[in-house]
């Protein structure tokens, strides 16, 4: 329920950067065309910037954290949900074409998914699982305030 | 290692594969000079019709990435093979060891399964 609502939100903003006229603000606003944005609106630069600046951990995904739909992509909601973490920014790129290419060139990385820990690009599915395998991630998580589950899980297995 | 033993490890390993696994073996053999080197061709495990060249999995162990943290090894990787993720390649599954690394630890995870990705592509809720 609270994934449908997020998704509406965010094709409401998408749709709000585009202005009424359906053209991207970027290009509206007379100036020349880049190419680093992805066709400007919610793949430009300044766009991609909100978003990985809206929460502490922020994923950019194939599908929804409800329903991945790439292997890849859910093995980076698998491994989130591994530390409990649950709530964070989820963005489809199969729903924006703009924010798919946009996010590719923000990061100049060429695959999805793409995971953003406050607002830093960390990598995408294989590191994170690096990350995860070797502790870092509980670590990385700790930064943000974030307490990993499975340092409960572990202090639970002490206790036995 | 030089180039002919790689190569004929690279055959007996997987095979020769075809026209881009033997471009991204080539191009990270020569960007990277690996100790080790797998190319995997993940494209049948994506629903890719036989022949088929789109989703890759390389295992690269090589002296260039001591001291480098991963994402920096994940992007000399990258930079190898720019024209090919620019093109036909559409996704790559990448492990990236030092020499001291692999020989502490000489196994890979295995890759996730495919979930369908662009296939179904299609607005949802």
């Amino acid at each position: 329920m609270r994934a449908a609502v997020r998704t509406g939100w965010r094709i409401g903003a998408a749709a709000a950067l585009r202005g009424r006229a359906g053209r991207p603000l970027s290009q509206a606003a007379g100036e020349g065309g880049e190419a680093e944005g992805g066709g400007g609106g919610s793949g430009s630069r300044e766009a991609v910037e909100r978003l990985v600046r809206e929460h502490p951990v922020v994923v950019f995904m194939k599908g929804s954290p409800a329903q991945p739909l790439c292997g890849f992509s859910n093995a980076v909601v698998q491994i989130l949900r591994l530390h409990g973490v649950e709530d964070y920014r989820a963005h489809d790129v199969l729903q924006d074409p703009d924010l798919r290419q946009g996010i590719k060139n923000y990061s100049n990385w060429p695959t999805i998914p793409q995971v953003y820990l406050n607002g830093e690009f960390v990598g995408g599915c294989d590191i994170l699982l690096q990350m995860h395998q070797n502790g870092d991630l509980v670590e990385e998580l700790k930064k943000l305030g974030i307490r990993s589950a499975l340092l409960d899980a572990e202090k639970d297995q002490e206790k036995k | 290692m030089r180039g002919p033993v790689l190569a004929a490890a690279g055959e007996a390993m997987g095979g020769a594969g075809g026209p881009l696994a033997r471009t991204i073996r080539a191009k990270l053999t020569a960007a990277l000079q690996p100790t080790h080197l797998e190319v995997r061709n993940d494209s049948p495990r994506h629903g890719g019709p036989p022949g088929a060249e789109t989703h890759f999995g390389v295992l690269v162990v090589s002296g260039r990435f001591a001291g480098l943290p991963l994402l920096q090894r994940h992007r000399l990787v990258h930079e190898a093979l720019r024209a090919e993720l620019a093109g036909p390649l559409h996704a790559l599954q990448v492990i990236a060891r030092t020499p001291q690394q692999w020989q502490s630890d000489p196994h890979a995870p295995p890759a996730p399964p495919c979930l369908g990705g662009s296939k179904r592509e299609q607005r949802r809720g």
